[in-house]
């Protein structure tokens, strides 16, 4: 069975920091469509500060390092995607805090929780168009796959997934967040939360 | 706007250092999470109160530490709500057998940063209750808020819970009283002035000289109105209006009322409606246990004042009348 070390979580955390970074107009842009413009820069500020962080952070277990992760997140990544990101890496956290090593079974759970925290946190629920759309099916994916040993398959079938997701809620009309302030005409434009989701997984595939 | 400030990066700073400088027998600071806390205080001998948001309203929040009011304030910059970590911080450095209690406005940055501090002191195994305060008429929902934000009105959750987790109170008697407290509790300001944030040197927003704005947040946030400036008695008219009906108060009401500047406007200019308001109660039944008249909480220099009715019941005069001790309160 496949398992995670605290290295493999920190470069996991890297790739999510660099790719937030490296996409700051893309998703900017994307929010610019139907929402206030700002969730590229927000996210880009954000990670800037994570990896200039990096060499502070504990580094005694997964969760310690992930709690740690969080707090920067929460105070440096602006509007409501700071504490909503910062929830989904404090709960993830919370979970492994004293944890050398997690398997699938730990990962599911891991992002289940975060998924659950977002909700408590911001009030969305599923099918509103939001982050949590993007994080639900990669949940139910782990989920189903404990006993996989096939790790870049399951990656691959991740990226497919998000993409899918990606693709398929962009028709939807947007029921929380900034975006649905536009009511109707959020329809026909992907949620930004949802796409960099999507980005993000790719970008874990690639590495 | 010409303002007394060094760098205004370490304005937040050095306000805390000169309080702390100035209060060396009562006030601790803590300089790494910008924390100030009660020296005299051994948190498991009560539940420990403590409250932080953005800075600029003081005296709220860190000019409210001393006995029977909040044992520790843990601020974030101006008006910005405090880091996680530093909400965390605050918190464990209260850490009490007896839990500990964090008040908080209902600002959606601030109220994240508590309960996800509050999340990671109870995995810590520290016993975490809140109330939460939303006390303020003007609009159901605003720049930074679902649902009403809280103002002035928190002075009298922090005094009251104060008072009783001195007297012995546990966390969860404090969680309800509170609640009570909040349930109770009204108000609505009016804005003659815009303020500025050092850092950002330049108004939030701007009145012209013969405009106000009705009904205006702690931070500037638009109120039900901008309009033109009334005489004295008509703006205390209206907002005591506002205020009295929501409730609703009723006749024979005995209350606590506030007038609160809003850091721009003279002592003289508070009383001058202060005299209105105690007219109108007085027309409406309603009888003044306490009156409070000064600066609870401001938005900096703005000119402005904001009113606040708390209908009280015998615990609550109990223990608004119980002493207490602050910087802004020892004479």
């Amino acid at each position: 069975m496949k398992t995670f070390d605290v290295a493999a979580v920190e470069k996991t955390v890297k790739i999510i920091a660099e790719t937030a970074i490296a996409n700051e107009k893309y998703f900017s842009d994307l929010d610019a469509a139907a929402g206030d413009a700002d969730f590229g820069t927000s996210l880009a500020t954000g990670f800037k500060v994570v990896l200039d962080k990096w060499e502070e952070y504990d580094r005694s277990s997964i969760g310690d390092f992930l709690l740690k992760v969080s707090m920067v997140i929460t105070g440096h990544v602006g509007g409501s995607s700071g504490p909503l990101w910062g929830t989904a890496f404090m709960k993830s956290g919370l979970l492994s805090k004293g944890k050398s090593s997690i398997g699938y079974e730990e990962l599911a759970k891991m992002v289940q929780t975060a998924v659950d925290g977002i909700m408590a946190r911001g009030g969305a629920k599923p099918g509103d168009k939001t982050l949590i759309d993007g994080l639900l099916p990669i949940a139910e994916k782990l989920e189903k796959s404990q006993n996989e040993t096939n790790h870049s398959k399951l990656l691959k079938e991740l990226v497919e997934i998000t993409a899918h997701t990606a693709e398929t809620t962009t028709s939807w009309v947007a029921k929380f967040g900034r975006q649905s302030f536009t009511g109707e005409r959020s329809a026909g434009t992907p949620d930004p939360g949802i796409v960099a989701i999507s980005t993000i997984v790719k970008a874990i595939a690639q590495s | 706007m010409k303002k007394f400030v060094n760098d205004p990066s370490n304005f937040v700073h050095e306000m805390m250092e000169g309080l702390v400088l100035a209060n060396p027998q009562t006030l601790k600071w803590e300089k790494e999470f910008n924390l100030v806390y009660r020296a005299d205080l051994d948190p498991n001998t009560k539940v420990p109160i403590v409250q932080g948001s953005g800075s600029g309203h003081e005296p709220a929040h860190i000019m409210a530490v001393g006995k029977g009011m909040l044992d520790c304030a843990a601020p974030g910059n101006v008006f910005a709500a405090p880091p996680v970590d530093v909400a965390l911080e605050g918190i464990k450095r209260m850490k009490s057998d007896k839990g500990v209690l964090y008040i908080v406005n209902n600002y959606q940055g601030d109220k994240m940063a508590w309960e996800m501090a509050a999340e990671m002191a109870e995995a810590e195994g520290i016993k975490v209750g809140s109330v939460l305060i939303d006390d303020d008429v003007a609009v159901e929902n605003s720049t930074h808020t679902f649902g009403r934000r809280g103002v002035a009105g928190n002075f009298f959750a922090i005094k009251a819970c104060g008072a009783a987790s001195e007297q012995g109170a546990d966390l969860d008697e404090l969680v309800a009283l509170g609640k009570k407290v909040n349930d109770n509790v009204r108000s609505m300001g009016v804005a003659l002035t815009g303020c500025t944030p050092p850092a950002k040197g330049e108004p939030i927003f701007t009145l012209a000289d013969d405009e106000m704005e009705v009904g205006v947040g702690i931070h500037g946030e638009p109120g039900r109105r901008r309009d033109k400036l009334k005489s004295a008695d008509e703006i205390i008219e209206e907002i005591f209006e506002a205020v009295h009906t929501d409730l609703p108060f009723k006749s024979g009401d005995r209350v606590a009322l506030m007038i609160n500047g809003l850091g721009g406007t003279p002592i003289s200019e508070l009383y001058v409606m202060y005299r209105k308001a105690a007219h109108l109660a007085k027309s409406k039944g309603l009888t003044i246990v306490r009156n409070y008249v000064g600066e609870y909480c401001t938005s900096l220099e703005m000119a402005g004042a904001s009113l606040t009715l708390l209908k009280l019941d015998q615990e609550l005069e109990d223990l608004l009348a119980a002493p207490a001790e602050c910087p802004i309160r020892v004479f």
